[in-house]
């Protein structure tokens, strides 16, 4: 009475022609720059008519231009000529803030050294196009979007490398994202991935993926010198930490936790509040009070640093800068809702220096970001248009900067060598002149880094601004023998608190009024 | 009973046509889009199950399909620097494991819910939910925030992500046959008048909370094979794998896939991975807004469209669509019994309804 064999026969061709239309649709999505130029996120369907017009040219005669060129073109992936990038950012999440920084900072690499143009004048999200080095032709076939999570990170990087054919990934930007990504790294050894901003120890120190370059510091790393200072010079004996609870968070407070104990210093309570919490005050509950405890070291970023403090102060009292300090995300923005007693607390280092020191490299690459957009809104500006620089000097968009020069240097250093193998050689042999400070490789693809210790202080105005006060000069990854890849990645519990001995302890240059004293 | 050719045709020919996509589609559509469709499919289809015959709407699956990860994480796993317990189990073994205790933990979570029901039953699996994500997190002996990472798959699925979307295609059918063949059996059509009528049918002496018990179960095992499957092709997972979003995730794919059918899982499925890959390749999209990180907006006006139009989602489109177009006379009661689930010509064979 219901359904006949002719109904059965039109339902299956039904599901017949509608799966082979879904898979004509999908099926062009292949491997080659034509796909990945439309697919480029909103880089292909901004770009100009001109921008357009290079970057959508027929294979072929890539192929014959770069051979001429006497570019090394037959050995890349997508066997075009062409070097196909993409960029992994952040557009949700506890860093969603930071997508315009990182991108406008790997951008801004090709705009300043490689001949392109933003595709954009107000946004770094639109791409740029014509950048050519060393006679090859690097063409932005994608953005991803992360979220902080590791699944969308792989999904992410899987979408450009496999349907936007990229062949080399700037980023990633956060710590358990990077872990994930270098064994993603491990299973595709002709991918190429330089880091962006991600810190935590575990990417390189343990998954050591061949064809996974670092050329930042690892959290850990960008904390040196501020264990030191806090016992030696600050006077504190005992701390309390508050850490993300990730691989970063981890990582950021083993430096502080390693270099302080390692001087001598003891911490007696760690607390570890999920990373996007939005409610501190169970978390601050846990922290002895200000009387049981000579200080406090913050490990909490992005959309919670702010809202961990305010816990703080609801809980036990205002802040005293005396009794608290920080990672990277301590800055002087704090003070606006928090008030001025913030001043005098130390900050662990970045990717970059603070704005009171300064060097013709560094003049030099603030004027080429505000001459590459006329405005950006990155994070620090609250995600409003500002001068480009604002975004780029601080560590997000710079980690990327160098991502993206580290790029350009591997392939001008081998002539355009783009085949994988060409590629990572160079880029694992590089000595990198940035704009703040020479960076080299370790042997697991790891930056040694200066690192910079600074200081929330009152300026004349009254207003909290950032200070440099020391920078240890080329800290390593493994903290003097204190991490390596046998010891346990840092995590909850360890490292252990253990006095030990830290090449740098006692070591570190001096900054005064921004002129390092040595 | 004669085999009626209407009913097996269509999901064979999709089978042939599914088998043949790797000969003519392109590696990521096939790999990435269908192979998660294919997962996430099956574990959505746990909840149409649930919802749709046994009146139960459970937020739970994502979890029971992230503990069979974490399962599969803890015991295969041996590298240094990963975290769990880092057992090194073989990989099949680790499976049998892994899917073992997913139906042990479905079986105890689905007797704690099995005397609530609709809005409480809801909140009680999301609660769940929220449990195993801050469990995961919480206990690092299992996981930690940062997760499980470098999962490999058994060799012979090793660096063949082609073998894997065979796999998770076979696997999909046979949830989908064994699901439709439940439905059938005399638990299944229980479970539909535990659905419809629970007090009657505690009055008639069915025991309800144990159908309801061994139907999260059972669905629980099937989410849990989608999940073996999600870590192999994924090599990783961590807590907010199977975080609210996530979970809630799940629940848009069924909505909007249709709670009435079962193949509306992966019909849901396809359209929220392909919407997620695809939407940002569509040209001059942007410029009016949707971007990548648009995308939650997008799925949301997309199910606000569904449920608006549509309660039944696509699948329930596809069958008023049908209505329409045939001539008048056709037995509608017919209709109204599929959309229900139910196969009239099975049900009168049987006619145990007691």
């Amino acid at each position: 009475m219901n359904n006949t064999p002719k109904t059965g026969l039109r339902r299956a061709l039904v599901a017949l022609v509608a799966l082979c239309l879904i898979a004509a649709a999908c099926g062009s999505d292949d491997d080659s720059g034509e796909a990945s130029g439309s697919a480029s996120d909103s880089a292909s369907a901004s770009a100009s008519a001109s921008a357009s017009a290079s970057a959508s040219e027929p294979a072929s005669a890539d192929d014959g231009e770069a051979s001429e060129d006497g570019a090394a073109a037959g050995g890349d992936i997508n066997g075009d000529g062409i070097l196909q990038v993409g960029i992994m950012g952040e557009c949700e999440g506890p860093f969603g803030g930071f997508h315009e920084d990182v991108v406008g900072g790997a951008s801004l690499a090709f705009i300043e050294l490689a001949g392109a143009s933003s595709n954009s004048s107000t946004s770094a999200l639109e791409g740029f196009s014509g950048a050519t080095v060393a006679g090859v032709e690097i063409e932005l076939v994608g953005i991803g979007c992360g979220d902080d999570t590791p699944d969308t990170a792989i999904q992410e990087i899987r979408r450009l490398v496999e349907q936007d054919g990229s062949e080399v990934i700037l980023g990633p930007l956060s710590g358990d994202e990077s872990i994930a990504m270098a064994n993603f790294a491990k299973d595709n050894p002709d991918i190429t991935i330089i880091n962006g901003t991600a810190g935590a120890q575990e990417t390189t120190l343990q998954v050591q993926a061949e064809n996974y370059f670092r050329f930042n510091g690892d959290g850990a790393q960008w904390n040196a010198g501020i264990g030191d200072i806090l016992h030696n010079t600050a006077g504190w004996e005992t701390a309390a930490v508050i850490v993300d609870d990730y691989s970063f968070g981890w990582t950021s407070a083993a430096g502080f936790i390693a270099e302080f104990c390692a001087a001598g210093g003891d911490v007696v309570q760690r607390v570890f509040p999920p990373l996007g919490t939005t409610d501190y005050s169970s978390f601050v509950a846990q922290l002895p009070d200000p009387d049981e405890v000579d200080g406090y070291f913050w490990v909490v970023g992005g959309t919670g640093t702010q809202a961990s403090l305010e816990a703080f102060v609801n809980a036990k009292g205002d802040l005293n800068g005396a009794q608290h300090a920080g990672n990277l995300f301590f800055n002087p923005g704090l003070a606006a809702a928090l008030g001025p007693g913030i001043a005098g607390a130390y900050v662990g280092g970045f990717a970059s220096l603070p704005g009171d020191v300064t060097s013709p490299a560094i003049d030099a690459y603030i004027a080429a970001a505000d001459g590459a957009w006329e405005s950006l809104p990155g994070a620090l500006s609250g995600n409003e248009p500002a001068a480009p620089s604002v975004a780029l000097t601080f560590g997000f968009g710079y980690s990327y900067y160098v991502a993206g020069l580290a790029l350009i240097e591997a392939m001008e250093a081998n002539g355009g060598d783009i085949s994988p193998a060409g590629l990572q050689a160079s880029l694992a042999g590089l000595t990198l002149d940035a704009p703040y400070g020479q960076i080299t490789l370790d042997e697991n693809r790891q930056a040694i880094v200066d690192a910079a210790v600074q200081q929330l202080v009152l300026d004349d105005n009254g207003e909290v601004v950032s200070r440099t006060v020391a920078i240890v000069p080329g800290v390593d990854q493994t903290f003097g023998g204190v991490f390596s890849p046998d010891t346990p990645p840092p995590s909850r519990e360890d490292p252990g608190c253990v006095e030990a001995d830290l090449p740098w302890v006692g070591n570190a240059i001096p900054v005064v009024d921004g002129v390092p004293q040595g | 009973m004669t085999i009626d050719r209407s009913r097996w045709l269509p999901p064979l020919v999709v089978l042939v046509v599914l088998a043949a996509l790797p000969l003519f589609g392109s590696e990521f559509f096939v790999t990435f889009v269908m192979t998660r469709t294919f997962m996430l499919g099956m574990a959505a289809a746990t909840i149409v199950f649930l919802s749709g015959f046994g009146g139960m709407t459970s937020m739970a699956q994502f979890l029971m399909f992230g503990i069979a990860g974490f399962m599969i994480g803890n015991l295969s796993v041996s590298e240094a620097g990963s975290k769990g317990l880092k057992l090194g189990l073989d990989p099949w073994l680790s499976v049998v494991l892994a899917l073992v205790i997913t139906t042990v933990v479905a079986l105890i979570l689905g007797a704690v819910a099995s005397r609530t029901t609709g809005i409480y039953y809801l909140m009680l699996t999301f609660i769940f939910a929220v449990i195993g994500f801050f469990f995961f997190g919480q206990v690092t002996t299992f996981s930690g925030f940062g997760g499980i990472t470098g999962i490999d798959p058994p060799p012979v699925l090793l660096d063949h992500p082609i073998r894997l979307y065979f796999v998770a295609l076979a696997l999909s059918f046979a949830t989908y046959f064994t699901l439709r063949a439940v439905i059938r059996t005399p638990f299944g059509l229980a479970l539909q008048g535990i659905r419809d009528e629970p007090v009657r049918m505690a009055a008639l002496g069915w025991n309800v909370p144990l159908h309801r018990t061994l139907a999260f179960a059972m669905a629980g095992f099937l989410a849990g094979v989608a999940g073996v499957l999600n870590v192999w092709w994924n090599g990783q997972i961590d807590p907010r794998s199977i975080s609210i979003g996530p979970t809630i995730d799940l629940l848009i794919i069924a909505v909007i896939g249709g709670m009435a059918r079962l193949e509306g899982a992966w019909i849901g499925a396809f359209v929220f991975v392909a919407a997620n890959n695809y939407l940002r390749s569509i040209p001059l999209v942007d410029r009016i807004g949707i971007t990548e990180a648009r995308f939650n907006t997008v799925i949301g006006a997309l199910v606000l469209l569904i449920v608006i139009a549509s309660p039944d989602g696509i699948t329930g489109l596809y069958d008023r669509l049908r209505r329409a177009w045939r001539p008048i006379g056709v037995d509608q009661a017919a209709n109204q019994l599929a959309l229900e689930g139910n196969d009239p010509s099975i049900s009168n064979d049987r006619g145990e309804i007691r």
